[in-house]
């Protein structure tokens, strides 16, 4: 088994080391190099809870710290670890005689054949696409058209929920639209919000007797994010999507809490898109 | 001489004439490379996608921004056990019987501070240091629930309503624990692995494997394999994770609504695709509390962290494909049956 696998040229093993070097350490830096990029334009918040930026942030230093020593690791010489037994490289195997290790690499090389190899290279090439993807693609928000797919009728429950307990009658000067859209869906006493003046900035999707104030809730990353929307009773047209602020009174009708708008302005998105 | 030692000759050669400023000077290269890396993904030249894609990329993304520091920590630990740690020091303070190793190392995720991704590379390092399959996947099946960051969250979360939080914590125990004791009852337990992998642990318990390079070396090349064999996994879990999230309507799931024995079924669907970090699902569950049964939200408190797409993915590097069939099917039939019990109770 060993003397075939020394037979083997030297020019696709060197194509699978360099292989394997792209998709562990490449991959990493290209993730790494984003996370820092992020973090340096201040739009980690794009995709994370800004309260753990800290840890993302340091641990992309040291993974890219990591790579950038690697280079100095001969290719090849993590073969010694055994991993890379697909690539005939045995260079560190040959000092030992026997035991039963000759029969799990005889099992190895069974198993690596040529659907394993293809399966790795297709993943290879499609986790090399994705991470290019990433790395070339600017940042990006979520659209409106997602945050109506995953409404689910019910407000977001998140970490915030607690201060809107606390402030069911007093100071409501903090609050964003996730907060004003629990107050609007659970308050038992409605009326102590009757006559509030808010101004609150969120996109439009569509809603009755005017349309919904909507922002995307984050409690740790963008893929737990939850839509949250206020009433909003207005006149005119806008477009789902558009980003909006609008002043106005929060009106108590028949339990049923809205805010009657005295103004809403478009505006373009803002820096930090989401709540959290 | 085997073809590895003469490919390499020219450049230790080199190496060895003046190591100092040969090392230097790749390290120069790399620290180039991963420099030109991040100003890329500052300029990010590229063109913006069309909604739903760039959706699904955005989700992917997060996931990935949000499990890349766990796995490169994970990837840490496991350098540290493997190469630092001195043989027998963790093994001297484990029981000898198995089911109570099992046991002990259900409840390490209590130390180790590593969510689910990188509870991955940890357990290989555990693996390559000689700890059993069994033992190792009661370790991956425990730790993700069975730990301090997901206990608080979950209690924030939902208190001790309902017996949620006590039902997901003993089902955790409960679940690694026979899944560590059903898998231990194989009569070939290094046949659950890919051969790639079994070969390496084979290779690492070797006494002379351990003193043949120093530790910093050893500890990058531990770095550079851990690395390739998680990350490409990483990536396309993360990426299926993504794609599923657009392609596939919530509303569907939820349409399922609040009947007991259906409910179940729709969380535990919906707890496999949305492949959230243990850490934080159940505030994302929580958001179904109204509409959902309380075993429902259970069996997706249960399933999410051990076998969603990601995971399956990560496992995948390990594992043969049909263990992980094995840990779908008890993980799903465990859940659904402690989510029957807490909405027969509730």
């Amino acid at each position: 088994m060993r003397e075939s696998s020394d037979t083997l040229s030297d020019q696709p093993r060197t194509l699978r080391v360099n292989g394997s070097r792209l998709l562990g350490v490449g991959l990493a830096a290209g993730l790494s190099a984003v996370t820092i990029a992020l973090w340096l334009t201040g739009r980690l918040g794009l995709y994370i809870n800004p309260e753990s930026s800290w840890f993302a942030v340091s641990m992309a230093i040291v993974a890219l710290a990591g790579c950038a020593v690697s280079f100095a690791l001969p290719r090849g010489a993590e073969v010694d670890h055994g991993h890379d037994h697909g690539d005939g490289g045995h260079g560190g195997h040959d000092h030992h005689g026997g035991h039963d290790h000759d029969d799990h690499e005889r099992s190895a090389h069974a198993g690596v054949g040529f659907w394993g190899t293809a399966a790795t290279v297709t993943g290879g090439i499609l986790a090399t696409g994705v991470v290019a993807a990433i790395v070339l693609t600017p940042p990006a928000t979520l659209s409106a058209e997602l945050a109506m797919q995953r409404d689910t009728g019910t407000p977001p429950l998140f970490q915030g929920a607690d201060t809107i307990a606390l402030a069911s009658t007093g100071d409501t000067a903090s609050f964003g639209v996730g907060e004003w859209a629990s107050v609007f869906a659970t308050a038992t006493n409605p009326e102590a919000f009757d006559g509030d003046e808010v101004t609150l900035t969120g996109f439009v999707t569509p809603g009755d007797g005017g349309f919904a104030l909507t922002r995307l809730i984050i409690t740790h990353c963008v893929i737990d994010a939850q839509p949250a929307s206020v009433a909003i009773a207005a006149s005119g047209d806008y477009a789902t999507g558009q980003w909006v602020t609008v002043t106005g009174t929060i009106r108590d009708v028949d339990g049923r809490l809205a805010l009657h708008a005295t103004s809403v302005d478009e505006v373009d998105q803002p820096k930090d898109p989401y709540e959290y | 001489m085997p073809v590895t030692e003469q490919a390499l000759a020219p450049r230790s050669q080199r190496l060895e004439r003046d190591p100092r400023l040969g090392r230097g000077l790749l390290i120069g290269v790399g620290v180039l490379t991963v420099a030109a890396l991040v100003v890329l993904a500052l300029v990010s030249p590229g063109p913006t996608l069309p909604t739903r894609l760039q959706d699904g990329l955005t989700l992917s993304i997060s996931v990935l921004i949000e499990s890349m520091p766990f796995v490169v920590l994970g990837v840490l630990l496991s350098i540290v056990v493997q190469v630092w740690v001195p043989p027998g020091v963790i093994e001297r303070w484990m029981p000898r019987r198995a089911w109570a190793r099992r046991m002990v190392l259900s409840l390490l995720g209590m130390l180790v501070p590593v969510c689910e991704c990188g509870n991955v590379p940890f357990a290989r390092g555990l693996m390559l240091r000689g700890f059993t399959v069994p033992e190792t996947l009661t370790f991956l099946i425990a730790a993700p629930i069975v730990n301090p960051i997901v206990i608080i969250t979950t209690h924030q979360a939902f208190g001790f309503d309902d017996g949620i939080l006590i039902a997901r914590l003993l089902g955790g125990f409960a679940v690694a624990n026979l899944i560590g004791w059903l898998y231990s009852r194989h009569p070939d337990p290094d046949g659950l692995l890919t051969e790639r992998f079994a070969a390496s642990c084979a290779f690492a318990q070797e006494p002379d494997a351990l003193a043949r390079r120093d530790r910093g070396r050893r500890s990058l090349a531990q770095f550079v394999v851990e690395l390739r064999a998680v990350m490409p996994a990483l990536v396309i879990g993360s990426a299926l994770a993504g794609a599923v999230q657009v392609l596939v309507p919530r509303d569907a799931l939820l349409a399922i609504g609040s009947n007991p024995a259906l409910s179940i079924i729709a969380m535990i669907a919906l707890a496999m695709i949305v492949s959230i970090c243990s850490n934080v699902d159940s505030f994302f569950a929580l958001s179904f509390a109204s509409t959902f049964t309380p075993g429902s939200i259970v069996a997706f408190l249960l399933v999410g962290p051990l076998v969603d797409v990601k995971m399956l993915a990560l496992l995948r590097t390990t594992f043969r494909t049909k263990v992980l069939v094995g840990l779908v099917v008890i993980v799903v039939l465990f859940a659904v049956a402690v989510g029957s019990v807490v909405n027969l109770l509730a």
